[in-house]
């Protein structure tokens, strides 16, 4: 089932109604079986894959717990017979065994998704490597395997709580079918957000009055959502693939605007479904993380990505970078080589290191081709050369008698940021790498031979639909901008009853209307939702 | 507290840790620096030094750290 069709609507309607006619404590059960029938809609064989991972965390967490309350009713028992060593001992041999749980399921679990991701990038290599060594053509096939919808975000989500029990941030989920539902929650489960447990649960499991005015505020922020998809993302996604396509006739200017039409798809149509995501759970009373704070406004690379898909880089700081950047064993080498007089260096080890890790680890996430491990790669190289480079661009600012509150200053950091990041992106658009290389030397050349009837006419952004999309993009930033000083829908509430319907009616008319349902139009296809 | 003070003053011997309440807030320390100060206290007083204690709040003056240390220490 789309996220975005009238089968979702009456679907989410219909829990909606069950949801709120169930005595509150239940209600949750009510989520959980419309979290299981949504997933079984989009593919009854994805079961086993979210079953698996939910079953293994459940089981790993109660294990690991068990060691860990075993522990204390040891401890407490024996407190005056042990010794302070004894103790330290006992406690490193109990921290062992949990981390041998921890690290079979975090295998099992990560192991089905990097096979699913990469079986057919692994068998291209081999074959290639086959054929280059030993002459062999008798190429091994590809299995050519789906992807189950949403895997990569419930895979994140639920590793993420067996490390907190492991860690022994909070007690594990005791009762399974509430677990369960952390893992299937529906309006989260196609792009996200990678919730924590410790947020999460409390929301899911609350029990809920019926308040009209949430049910409204949710409508908002789904029509909201729906407007940046499908009258911003949808309507410009075929001008980005053609001009790409045909980047050799359409060059200079064109790829250009494509570039920085992409960017405006992208968050239109990521951020467009986590508000549908937002505005669905906001229904039942449920409020999921935020995962973008008008990223498009970032002064610099390392803050757009505290600012784009929040909840996967909290996600990568919190459960990569930090373990590795603390890992005694990269901090002794960190160390050694400070000790070895290279006192620079040594004091970069770890954060580089486990930086780098980071990035390569969200270069696989986006995709199994190499263009995202190039893209991560160019991340980790732009934000290193920021980082190194803030004393001379201090010095040069100081130079120019600027200071970093001036708008001047904040207009180009947020301008610089931006456009190198619409550059990164074109790794995402083109088939490959050497594709994106040639497509970014294009830009460069015959800015002279730009038409906008060629836009019009030969690269599927007829007049009226750029006017519209243009348009749309305008209030799509106004409104980002206006947030920033609080929430928009909250200063619509306050409005006079008519002006609120004035409101709700032109956004219901634009979608409907401006909404792109052109040839080919295919609701379902989140760029997120392939990940 | 002493030897914490000693550590600090291994990063940046400039900085009056006896008053300073804004290491962390005021740039004095970068996350190179943290990073560092970090592995050494986990060295001196094998204590483990996680995620959730990466918070500006906690390394913010040599008092916050005296009181991270202790608190991982009662552990």
């Amino acid at each position: 089932m789309s996220f975005i069709s009238i089968d979702f609507a009456l679907f989410a309607i219909a829990v909606l109604v069950l949801y709120y006619c169930f005595p509150k404590k239940y209600r949750w059960v009510i989520l959980l079986i419309a979290s299981y029938v949504f997933y079984g809609m989009t593919g009854i064989e994805n079961f086993a894959y979210i079953l698996v991972t939910t079953v293994s965390a459940y089981i790993c967490a109660w294990l690991i717990e068990n060691r860990g309350t075993k522990q204390k009713i040891y401890l407490s028992e024996n407190k005056d017979k042990l010794t302070k060593e004894e103790k330290k001992s006992y406690k490193a041999s109990v921290k062992k065994k949990q981390k041998l749980i921890l690290t079979v399921c975090l295998i099992l679990n990560f192991g089905i998704l990097l096979y699913l991701k990469y079986v057919d990038w692994s068998i291209a290599y081999i074959n290639l490597f086959r054929l280059t060594y030993f002459g062999r053509i008798d190429f091994i096939p590809f299995k050519n395997l789906l992807l189950p919808l949403g895997i990569s975000f419930y895979t994140f989500q639920t590793m993420g709580y067996l490390i907190d029990i492991y860690y022994g941030k909070y007690e594990r989920e005791r009762n399974f079918f509430r677990f369960a539902l952390f893992v299937s929650f529906f309006p989260q489960i196609i792009q996200g957000p990678i919730s924590r447990y410790s947020s999460l649960a409390g929301e899911l499991f609350k029990e809920v009055l019926f308040d009209f005015t949430r049910i409204k505020s949710g409508f908002y922020k789904v029509m909201w959502g729906l407007f940046k998809k499908l009258v911003i993302a949808d309507r410009l996604a075929a001008y980005v693939s053609d001009t790409i396509a045909q980047r050799e006739t359409y060059k200079g200017l064109y790829i250009l605007l494509a570039v920085f039409f992409y960017s405006m798809q992208i968050y239109g149509d990521f951020s467009g479904g986590i508000d549908v995501a937002f505005g669905v759970a906001e229904m039942f009373g449920i409020k999921l993380a935020e995962n973008f704070e008008r990223p498009f406004f970032s002064k610099s690379i390392s803050e757009y990505w505290q600012r784009w898909h929040i909840t996967l880089g909290t996600w990568f700081k919190d459960y990569i970078f930090y373990p590795l950047s603390l890992n005694k064993g990269i901090i002794k080498l960190g160390k050694f080589v400070r000790e070895k007089g290279a006192e620079s260096l040594g004091k970069r080890i770890p954060i580089y290191i486990p930086m780098f890790i980071v990035w390569f680890a969200t270069g696989m996430w986006h995709g199994s081709q190499n263009r995202y491990l190039v893209w991560g790669l160019f991340n980790f190289v732009f934000i290193v050369l920021g980082t190194e480079l803030e004393p001379v661009s201090n010095k040069i600012t100081l130079k120019l008698k600027l200071k970093e509150t001036d708008v001047i200053m904040k207009t180009y950091r947020v301008f610089k940021t931006f456009w190198l990041m619409s550059f990164l992106r074109i790794f995402d658009i083109s088939k490959d790498v050497p594709s994106a290389f040639n497509a970014f030397k294009l830009i460069f050349t015959d800015w002279s031979s730009f038409k906008l009837i060629n836009v019009y006419e030969n690269l599927s952004l007829p007049k009226e639909d750029f006017i519209v999309a243009v348009v749309a993009i305008i209030i799509m930033f106004a409104f980002d901008l206006i947030q920033r000083k609080g929430s928009v829908r909250e200063r619509i509430f306050r409005l006079p009853l008519p002006a609120q319907w004035v409101i709700l009616s032109l956004l219901i008319t634009a979608v409907s209307v401006f909404g792109y349902y052109g040839p080919g139009y295919d609701a379902a296809s989140f760029i997120y939702g392939a990940f | 507290m002493e030897t914490i003070i000693e550590i600090l003053k291994g990063v940046h011997p400039e900085v009056d840790y006896e008053t300073e309440t804004g290491l962390i807030d005021k740039r004095i320390f970068d996350s190179f620096d943290v990073v560092s100060i970090v592995g050494e206290l986990m060295d001196e007083f094998d204590i483990e030094i996680t995620a959730e204690h990466m918070v500006p709040e906690n390394f913010n003056s040599a008092q916050a750290i005296f009181k991270l240390v202790k608190s991982l220490e009662e552990e």
